[in-house]
Order: structure tokens, then C-alpha cells, then sequence
């Protein structure tokens, strides 16, 4: 077997020698015991994690990453009006039917939030949990990482359905997101729909197809841009992702103004997507924005502490 | 002539009652600050971060009562069956650091605690450094 020998004068190796020495000795130096030589304690700046990356919960039909502190209860008001496509007929569809949602948020423990709501549409029930796994320091986490789960039921009358479990529809989201600077913070949330029922037809004889799939991709994108201290502008992007045989639903473009004040969040904006539900927003959204198919709305948010 | 000094003392009556419910509005109710609070020592540097933190905190949780320049003329401040105080004026900053991180943490009347709703100290510190800004 033939020895293993180290050239020195190679190229590589002596470099790499160098470097190992300085390492090793560094270690050395930095591992020295030092109490014969005290010297004052030098304090260190405690790293926490950014705050405020955003201003409420919601940006605009969208979780953000936020999640509040332990044992805050909130409550959402959210409503969307009619498209203003008729102008002064509904008065910008202010008069035309809307969509409402009324929410409640618990933090048992530090980064958990935990939720149920009720929505006009399809008489929606959502339970909800959101957990953020990371969040954004100085100098250890780039970015902010929550997760948020929902799962909804249709209370609509059983006339609608065969079975009950086609009542549901499951959203899973991870949200991405930077406070990039102290006035913009940004965020992007890939996620992804299941629906237990979709439309079909019979192809041949007895072999049946979906219109849709059971699974949808999306990734929906979001910023603010704080114009004051409590005062920013929020746009909001969804785009679908996956492509069905027919009946692809169509992406949302949204923008807003939003204040917040110690206790609440409002936001007032415009967008495409009316359901509210999230699920049912990327899956089912019919207004495109191509045809100027925009709707007003609004989230209230009310915080309490206890 | 009757109907004069009825007039009059109506007057007086008013008048006594107005400036009565003036003072006792103005009249200010003392806030003991235990010790401990009173000597506490900031545990924040008041350099531009912790001034521009306390900034955005007073903006969100402050300055509806106490006003943009903490001179406690808020949209809310008119509401108040407390006064709240000017920190523009060295009657107001003449409290220690302690005592006035103290107040914001624990709160009374009109004033809520924000112990719950800022649960980080380092914060209510950052508010006692961005109100020492507002002296005049």
C-alpha cells in the first residue's frame, strides 16, 4: 500500500496548514482562562424579534405573519360590498349584496392563535390556527415564518350536499415575510386549497371527471408601506397557481389604506376576491380584474388583553 | 326689582358651580410611585432606536389622550375625567424615569395598564425615553 505523503510545497496544502494553525491556535487563545486578568463585563444588546412587521393579523383578504401577544382576544368585523361596476345604480355596490364575516381570535400561549368565525357566504363556519415558527431578529432570522390552518364547513341546508364531509374545504398557508425596513414590511404566502367535492361530468360512460381539481396551488404576495406612524398603504396579490380543466379561478389584485390605533386595525381597500373565506377566495373567485370587476370592503379589528 | 337680585343671584349660582366643576376638573389627584419605582433606573439607552421604538408606541398606545407632542390635548383628551398631564412642561418631567415607567405599566382611571398590551419592559422603557423628547 502506498504511503500517503503531503507535498508542502504544494499549492493547496500550505495554505490550508496556515489556516488550520491560525484556527486552532485562535482556539487556544479564545478557550485562555482569564480570571487572572478580570476585566468589566461588557453588556450585550439582547436580540429580539422585530415588532410590528405588520399592523393587524389581516392584510386585506390575507393572514400576515403576525401573530398577537399571550392572552389577546380580538374580534373582526369584515365586510365586502357588491363590484362597482353599476356606478350610481347600487352607489359603487355599497347597496348591492355584501359579505360579512364576524371573527374571534384567542392567544392561549406565546405564539399560537387560535380562531372561529361565521360568514354570510354559503353560511361559512371556520375554525383556524396560525403558529409562528420564526420570527425575524437582527441578526439571526432573516424572515418571519408562520404557519395558518383553516378548515370550513358550508351550513347551508342539506338539499345542497350528498354527504356531510362535502361540506368542508381545507386551506393550509405558510407566510414568508421581512420587515424590510422600519416603514416597509413584505411578505409572501404560498399555500395550498383542498376541497372534498368539486363539479363533473361523464366523459364516457361511466367514467367520470372533475372540472376542477381537489387540490389548488396559490401564492398570494403583500406589502405595506407605513405613510405615517399609524397609517399605511396595504396592496395585496393572489395568484393561482394550478391549472384545472376548466373553470380556473382568477387571481386577485388588492390595495388599501389601513390605521391602526392601540386596541384596533381598520382597513379600507379594494379588491377582486367577495368571499372572505380563504379557501374558498383561491378556489372559487370569479371576479377579474381584466373587467374591472373590483368590490370595496373593509376589516375592523378590536383587540382586548387580559 | 325682585326680579333683579333673583337674576343676580342665579348668576353668582352659576357662576360658583361653573368655576367650582373647573377646579375640581382641574384639580389634580395625587399618584403615589412606591420607592422601588420612584429610584428604578432606566434599563434602556435613550439613543435614536429606543427614541424612534417609543415614538411609534406613543403614537399607537399615547397619543390619542396625551396628544402629538404629549401636551394632552388628544382627540380623546376632551373625554377624560382625569387630567392628563403635560410633558412638555418641566412639572411633568420632573418625575424620575422609574416613576413614570411605573405609571404606564400599571395605569389608573382614565389611564389604562399597559403591562398586558406592551408586555416587553425594554418598551414601556423606550415610551420614559421618547417622552423625555418632549420637553420644551
Amino acid at each position: 500500500m502506498k504511503p500517503i505523503t503531503y507535498n508542502t510545497k504544494n499549492w493547496f496544502v500550505r495554505p490550508a496548514m496556515l489556516m488550520l494553525c491560525l484556527f486552532l491556535l485562535n482556539g487556544i487563545i479564545l478557550g485562555q482562562d482569564s480570571s487572572g486578568n478580570e476585566q468589566t463585563p461588557v453588556a450585550v444588546k439582547k436580540i429580539k424579534p422585530e415588532k410590528n412587521t405588520f399592523g393587524s393579523i389581516w392584510i386585506i383578504d390575507n393572514q400576515t405573519v403576525m401573530v398577537p401577544i399571550k392572552g389577546t382576544f380580538e374580534m373582526d368585523i369584515m365586510h365586502r360590498f357588491g363590484t362597482i361596476k353599476n356606478g350610481y345604480k347600487d352607489f359603487l355596490g355599497f347597496f348591492a349584496p355584501s359579505n360579512i364575516r364576524l371573527g374571534f381570535e384567542y392567544v392561549p400561549i406565546n405564539n399560537l392563535m387560535v380562531g372561529f368565525s361565521i360568514t354570510k357566504a354559503n353560511m361559512t363556519w371556520e375554525g383556524y390556527g396560525k403558529y409562528a415558527i420564526i420570527k425575524q431578529t437582527k441578526s439571526k432570522y432573516p424572515v418571519s415564518v408562520t404557519y395558518f390552518g383553516d378548515i370550513s364547513l358550508d351550513t347551508r341546508g342539506k338539499d345542497n350536499f350528498v354527504h356531510y364531509s362535502d361540506r368542508l374545504m381545507y386551506f393550509n398557508q405558510l407566510i414568508i415575510a421581512r420587515k424590510i425596513t422600519p416603514k416597509f414590511s413584505a411578505q409572501v404566502s404560498p399555500s395550498l386549497t383542498h376541497v372534498n367535492i368539486v363539479d363533473g361530468y361523464y366523459y364516457e360512460p361511466g367514467k367520470y371527471r372533475g372540472t376542477m381539481n381537489h387540490e389548488h396551488f396559490a401564492i398570494a404576495l403583500a406589502g405595506r408601506y407605513k405613510i405615517k406612524e399609524n397609517m399605511g398603504i396595504i396592496v395585496n396579490y393572489d395568484q393561482p397557481i394550478t391549472k384545472h380543466r376548466s373553470n380556473n379561478p382568477s387571481p386577485n389584485i388588492s390595495f388599501g389604506l389601513e390605521v391602526t390605533t392601540s386596541a384596533h386595525a381598520f382597513q379600507f381597500f379594494m379588491g377582486n376576491y367577495s368571499f372572505i373565506t380563504p379557501q374558498r377566495n383561491n378556489y372559487y373567485n370569479r371576479n377579474n380584474f381584466k373587467d374591472g370587476q373590483f368590490l370595496i370592503g373593509f376589516n375592523i379589528t378590536r383587540m382586548w388583553n387580559y | 326689582m325682585k326680579l333683579r337680585y333673583y337674576a343676580s343671584a342665579l348668576v353668582v349660582l352659576i357662576v360658583i358651580f361653573a368655576t367650582g366643576f373647573t377646579f375640581r376638573m382641574q384639580e389634580k389627584k395625587p399618584w403615589p410611585v412606591p420607592d422601588k419605582y420612584k429610584s428604578m433606573k432606566n434599563q434602556v439607552a435613550s439613543d435614536a432606536e429606543s427614541i424612534a421604538a417609543g415614538k411609534a408606541l406613543w403614537s399607537t398606545h399615547c397619543k390619542s389622550c396625551h396628544g402629538v407632542k404629549g401636551q394632552g390635548d388628544g382627540p380623546k383628551a376632551a373625554q377624560l375625567k382625569t387630567e392628563p398631564g403635560d410633558f412638555s412642561k418641566a412639572s411633568e418631567q420632573v418625575q424620575s424615569d422609574g416613576s413614570l415607567f411605573y405609571k404606564t405599566s400599571e395605569g389608573r382611571d382614565d389611564m389604562p395598564s399597559f403591562k398586558k398590551k406592551i408586555p416587553d419592559q425594554d418598551d414601556i422603557w423606550s415610551i420614559v425615553n421618547y417622552v423625555r423628547t418632549l420637553k420644551k
